[in-house]
This record gives C-alpha cells, sequence and structure tokens, in this order.
C-alpha cells in the first residue's frame, strides 16, 4: 500500500485529456439546454420543512418560494438557522426521514417532493449536485480521491472502469487540480483545503449537473483561497451552462458573484432581486440591518455598528405574523399581519409591510396588500 | 496554505552504501514490530513475577500435592529436595527464567514432561476454540450489524437490540449449560463433551467444538453487534462525507458498506484485539464445562498440583497473545486506515 505511492507515476497527463476518452464532456462549451428556454429550472413554492426535536416542532423552512433560471448564479442569503441548508437539502432530498416536508419543488418541471428514492437517487449526482462547507470533512478520508470521484463518474455514466479513470482525471483538471494524475491515487488528507474542495467540485461535476447547489462552499477555506475556488465556480458555471444556487452568510461573496439574491429569515424569503436592483434599493429592513452590519473602511473609528437587537426568532415557537416583527425598529401592529412575498417592483420581491426607502415615510401597509 | 504547492518527494534512497540491513531496520513497521516486542520484555517479567509470587502464597505445594494427605512430613521433605521446593523462591524463580529466557520452559514438577511438549499438545486446543468463537461472533455480528445500523428503529434493529441485550446478560457458562442441555441432552444433535483431533476427521472435530465456541462466541457476537451497530449509526448520521456520498446518488446499502463500514471497522478492530486477550482467559472455565483438553484446562490443572512451573508456561503464552494482539491491531490500523503511517513523525 504505502510502497505504491513512492512509485513516480508516468508522466501520462496529456495522454487523456487529449482525444481519446471524451472529449467532449468536459471540454464542450456552454450548451444552450434544449426545452429549458424561458421556463425556470427551479421553482420552489411555500415550502415548509418541519422537524419534530425533543417533542418540540421545529420550523426549519416556512413557506419558501422562489425561482431560478437555467445558467444563472443565484444566492440565497441568510444566518444561521435561516433554513438556507436546509432548503437546499430538501431539494436534494438529503433530509433524513423524520422531516416533515411540504409544499413544492419543480425541477425542471418535475415535481420532486413525493418523488420514490430509486428517482430522487437518479437526479442526485446527476442533474442536481452538491457542494458542501467542509471540504475535510466531506471526503472520505479512507477512500483515494480518485475512487471518490470515480464512484460519481460510474453512477451516472455507463463508462467501465478505464473510461471512469480517464473521466475522473479530465474532472480533476478541469477543476485545475495540479498533478492530477498523481493525486487521483492520494487520499483527501494529503491534500490542501482548498485542492480537497476542487475534488469536491469535480465530484460534483461527475453527473454533468444542470443544478449545483454550493452549501457554504469557501467558507471554511482562507480568503484567498475561497476566491480561487468562487472564480472556479463562476468559470465551470458558465462554461458548462449550469445553474448554480449559493448558499451564504456573506452578503459581500454573494453581491461579488451572483447574479440573484434570495435573502432568508427565519425559513422564509423576505428579499429577493437581481444583485445590482437589491444592493441598490434595500427594501426590507432586515436585509438592511444585516447591510448596516458589515464593517466598512470609510467608517468613522470607533463608531457603534448599528446591530440588530435580539436574537433570531426561536424555530419551534415562531412569533405571530412576520418573524422579524419583535427586532424590526419599524414594526407596527400591521405586523401582526405576516407579509406576503410580493413583487413590488420589477423583478424585486420583498416581505414586508414597511419597506425601508420606497416612498415617503413608511407605506400604509394595505396599500400593497392583495 | 496555497492550493498549488505539491509535496516534493522523497526519493528512495539507492546508495549503495547504505546496506540492506540499515533499509530494512529503517522501516517504521518493522521499528514499531521491534519496539512492542522489546517492550513486551518488562511485562513477561512482571506477568511471571507476579503469578510465582501469587502461586507461593497459596498454602502448600507440589511435594504435598503429590504425596497426597498421609504423606509424613519427612517423605514431603524428602521429595521437596529432591523437586528443588527447599530453595527459596527468589532462586526458583531465577532458575525458571534462566531456562525460558533460553527457551526452555522446564519440565512439569508433576508429570516430569517438558512443558513445550504439554504445550505444543494443547494450543491448537484453545487456538481452535478462540478462533472459532472469533469466526462465529464476527461473521453473525457484521451482517446483523449492517441491517440494523441500515434502519435505525427498524424491526432488524429492535429484534437485535433485544438479542444482543439478552446474550450480553448471561455469562458465558450459563450460557454453555443451556447449549449443552439444549443441543446435546435434548436434541441430541451434538456431543456434550469431549474433543476430537483434527486428525480424526474435519466434521467430527467441528462438531466437539461448536457448542463450546458457540459458547464463547455468542456473547461476543452480541457485543460487536452492539458496537458496531452504534458506530455504525454515527458515521451515517454525523459524518459528512456520508452526505457527499448520498450527494453523489450512491444508494442507501453502498453508503453504509462501501463507506461507512470502512470507517467503522478500526473501531471494531480495536474491540476485537482488545477482546482477545481476555477472551483467552475465558477459554478457562469453558474448556472445563467442555472437557477441552486446552490450555486453560491445563492452567487449572496445573494451579490445583502448585505446579508452577506449568503455570508459568501458560501465563506467559496469555500475556504473550495479548502483546501479539495488539501489535496486530496497531499493524491492522496502518493497512486499513490511509492516515495513519507509522514513523513518520
Amino acid at each position: 500500500m504505502s510502497g505504491e505511492r513512492t512509485v513516480a507515476y508516468p508522466a501520462g497527463d496529456t495522454l487523456v485529456s487529449e482525444g481519446v476518452i471524451a472529449p467532449a464532456r468536459a471540454g464542450r462549451p456552454a450548451p444552450a439546454r434544449a426545452g429549458a428556454a424561458g421556463e425556470p429550472l427551479v421553482v420552489v413554492e411555500g415550502l415548509r420543512v418541519q422537524f419534530t426535536r425533543g417533542g418540540r416542532k421545529v420550523n426549519a423552512v416556512n413557506g419558501l418560494s422562489y425561482r431560478l433560471e437555467p445558467g444563472t448564479m443565484m444566492a440565497i442569503i441568510g444566518e444561521s438557522g435561516s433554513g438556507k441548508s436546509v432548503s437546499s437539502r430538501a431539494l436534494m432530498g438529503l433530509l433524513p426521514p423524520t422531516a416533515k416536508i411540504s409544499g413544492s419543488i419543480r425541477f425542471d418541471g418535475r415535481e420532486l417532493i413525493g418523488l420514490p428514492e430509486k428517482d430522487m437517487r437518479e437526479l442526485r449526482g446527476g442533474d442536481i449536485a452538491m457542494v458542501f462547507q467542509d471540504p475535510a470533512r466531506s471526503l472520505n478520508p479512507t477512500m483515494k480521491i480518485g475512487a471518490q470521484i470515480t464512484e460519481a463518474v460510474r453512477l451516472h455514466s455507463d463508462l467501465d472502469k478505464r473510461g471512469a479513470h480517464a473521466r475522473a482525471v479530465e474532472l480533476l483538471k478541469l477543476v485545475r487540480l495540479p498533478a492530477a494524475e498523481r493525486r487521483f491515487h492520494e487520499y483527501p488528507h494529503q491534500l490542501s483545503g482548498g485542492m480537497r474542495q476542487r475534488v469536491m467540485i469535480a465530484i460534483a461535476l461527475a453527473g454533468e449537473p444542470r443544478l449545483l447547489i454550493a452549501d457554504e462552499a469557501t467558507t471554511a477555506l482562507d480568503v484567498t483561497t475561497q476566491a480561487q475556488i468562487m472564480e472556479l465556480l463562476v468559470e465551470l458555471q458558465q462554461r458548462l451552462g449550469m445553474a448554480v444556487i449559493m448558499i451564504s452568510h456573506d452578503l459581500g461573496l454573494a453581491a461579488s458573484y451572483a447574479q440573484h439574491v434570495v435573502v432568508m429569515y427565519a425559513g422564509r424569503a423576505v428579499e429577493q432581486a437581481p444583485t445590482q436592483t437589491l444592493f441598490a434599493n434595500v427594501r426590507m429592513p432586515y436585509t438592511h440591518a444585516l447591510l448596516g452590519a458589515i464593517p466598512a473602511l470609510d467608517r468613522e473609528p470607533h463608531s457603534l455598528f448599528d446591530v440588530t437587537p435580539g436574537q433570531p426568532p426561536d424555530l419551534s415557537a415562531l412569533p405571530k405574523g412576520c418573524p422579524f416583527r419583535p427586532r424590526c425598529q419599524y414594526a407596527t401592529d400591521t405586523c401582526l399581519q405576516a407579509p406576503p412575498l410580493t413583487e413590488h417592483e420589477p423583478e424585486h420581491l420583498w416581505a414586508c409591510w414597511h419597506p425601508v426607502g420606497a416612498g415617503a415615510g413608511h407605506n400604509s401597509a394595505n396599500g400593497e396588500q392583495r | 496554505m496555497t492550493a498549488t504547492a505539491t509535496t516534493p518527494r522523497v526519493p528512495v534512497s539507492r546508495d549503495p552504501r547504505v546496506s540492506r540491513l540499515t533499509r530494512v531496520t529503517g522501516s517504521p513497521v518493522l521499528r514499531l514490530i521491534v519496539k512492542r516486542l522489546l517492550m513486551a520484555v518488562p511485562i513477561m517479567l512482571g506477568v511471571t513475577i507476579l503469578t510465582f509470587w501469587v502461586l507461593s502464597l497459596i498454602p502448600g505445594n507440589a511435594a504435598e500435592q503429590l504425596l497426597g494427605a498421609e504423606a509424613t512430613p519427612e517423605d514431603v521433605a524428602l521429595l521437596e529436595r529432591q523437586l528443588g521446593l527447599d530453595q527459596p523462591g527468589v532462586v526458583r524463580y531465577l532458575e525458571w527464567l534462566q531456562g525460558a529466557v533460553t527457551g526452555d520452559l522446564g519440565n512439569s514438577i508433576v508429570s516430569r514432561q517438558p512443558v513445550s511438549d504439554v504445550l505444543a499438545d494443547r494450543l491448537p486446543v484453545t487456538g481452535e476454540l478462540v478462533l472459532l468463537a472469533f469466526l462465529i461472533s464476527l461473521v453473525l455480528a457484521i451482517p446483523v450489524a449492517l441491517l440494523a445500523a441500515h434502519k435505525p428503529g427498524g424491526i432488524m434493529d429492535r429484534i437485535s437490540m433485544v438479542v444482543s441485550t439478552l446474550g450480553l446478560s448471561v455469562a458465558n457458562y450459563v450460557l454453555a449449560l443451556i447449549l449443552v442441555l439444549v443441543f446435546a441432552v435434548t436434541l441430541g444433535w451434538l456431543p456434550a463433551i469431549g474433543y476430537v483431533p483434527l486428525e480424526d476427521g474435519l466434521w467430527a472435530n467441528l462438531e466437539a467444538m461448536i457448542l463450546p465456541s458457540a459458547a464463547i462466541g455468542f456473547p461476543l457476537f452480541c457485543f460487536y453487534t452492539r458496537f458496531l451497530r452504534g458506530d455504525l449509526v454515527d458515521q451515517m448520521q454525523q459524518e459528512e462525507y456520508v452526505t457527499t456520498a448520498r450527494a453523489k446518488g450512491v444508494g442507501s446499502w453502498s453508503v453504509l458498506i462501501k463507506h461507512a463500514f470502512r470507517n467503522s471497522s478500526f473501531g471494531l478492530i480495536t474491540v476485537v484485539g482488545l477482546n482477545l486477550g481476555a477472551l483467552i482467559g475465558g477459554t478457562v472455565i469453558i474448556e472445563q464445562i467442555f472437557a477441552l483438553p486446552g490450555i486453560g484446562q491445563m492452567l487449572l490443572q496445573a494451579i490445583n498440583t502448585r505446579d508452577f512451573v506449568v503455570v508459568q508456561a501458560a501465563v506467559v503464552i496469555f500475556a504473550l497473545v495479548a502483546v501479539v494482539a495488539n501489535l496486530v491491531v496497531d499493524l491492522l490500523y496502518a493497512v486499513l486506515d490511509p492516515r495513519i503511517r507509522y514513523g513518520s513523525r
């Protein structure tokens, strides 16, 4: 075992990449996916996820809705416990069987909630793939990285062992892992954090996904590596024509890379817009508060941040009406009724009776209500 | 930490001046083995001294046991002198030790047979017993634990829980008697006692060994099942690599067997290795019940006749097995877990 690792691998890198095996796959230009034109790739409507923990019902996701166009990058932003991870795991069918899921998740027109496990398994790692937060824990420590990629390749193609090997090396090159041929035979602990995350991305790409979910995929990495991985994701997204859902708590990261942003709070979307629009005209007081908490260089030294008082609500005992109400400085009695997520301005949706900066003062709620 | 850095590969020395010997002793695995075997020396010394001392605290000696209750004190004293039992304990121990380090474990005080001959007869019996017990327990425990862990709280999980709790709460000698009652006395399928050597036919030999090895193996099976099931469930529910595997589209059985079990096997191996030391001690009772001529039975007889030479031999064997078992476990880690490479500091 150990002897094998001291063998110098032949410089066979070029052998596989040119010609012979499936060059069309990795090197293909971004295909305009047929049949997807105009149709959203993902439509989530009224998604609810409830766990029972110690006899208490925890509402992790409370009526989340969003749409994702094919080939675009969308960021889902929120703090811990806002339901961003849980909702994407619901999309992947990765939640434990104890989770109660309701609402609707349509992928390419197909309803995923209640889909038989067998069909779901084909989608997982196939059309929908996921990259996780901590690459140190997300790879199997006892398997060579090559085997972990090959496993994914073979599940979603009919390549034989040698074909899968070649394809795996190709994927490693696609994610720019240096010395791909050699790394193929190494174990995760022999790689750096950034390299491991590249391997995770290679695994995710094995099934040629149409949707890639990056769940805090750069959070565990240092800043330089973080930027490299984000650049890689953007490049791959454009080259392979995938849609990407990027889950993050980092507004700055979302602003730099995503075309669309969904802001989540207490298990629901509270604001959604194209990135430019959102950051130019923040409406929802929660998003506003989040932006106010970002340190800026031009800030007065030793000045206090506008820290939002209070804590996110207990998910097993949500407040009546708007979940942000107890912490919101604009809250009125109107907020005891939950505001719906409505498209108030073109492409700009928010769920609030008293949006920031929309018109003079604060709108009377009734004007907006449907 | 840069993502692009590659670790330079240290070339294997081809320098002819480096002798073959240094290259071999330079092997980290070999170093580990040598280190452990050297560590075994103080362990052996400690164990044998302790045994010798404890044995000397029991009233009576081999001479008295040999001559029986009617012997005159003169006769006993004479035999004591002949057997060398009149010497002080330290001298006797050192004499025994002198022989032992040169590989001569001495002759039995009682039967005058060389101890090495006795061991040659008895070791295979105990060895087979232990081996079969492990085989039975592991061959059953692994699939049962996998079935139970596949659906925690499911029907298989519950059944295995009940059975293993039951098995863990019954002492192996009680179980032995129940097994004899059911399979030998009532059903008459298997012999109740006795040993048939392998030379007399594999089946006849196995027939005699099934009940004793089951008596030892069943509680082990219960323990391993519980242990492995727990570890597997932990892996499945808490480890992110399991989520990755599922996200790849790997089926639930494959995730369990290919991914989780591999990682759970380290824990199982540790437990099995640690068990081996305790288990070989446990054979003493079982060999007695089933009249198997193994080391355990030999030990018990030797203690009764105060035959300290034989007792020492048995103790040395038991201690050696424990040391070697631990060593094998550590070596197995290196084979199974790529993160462990001995000597890489």
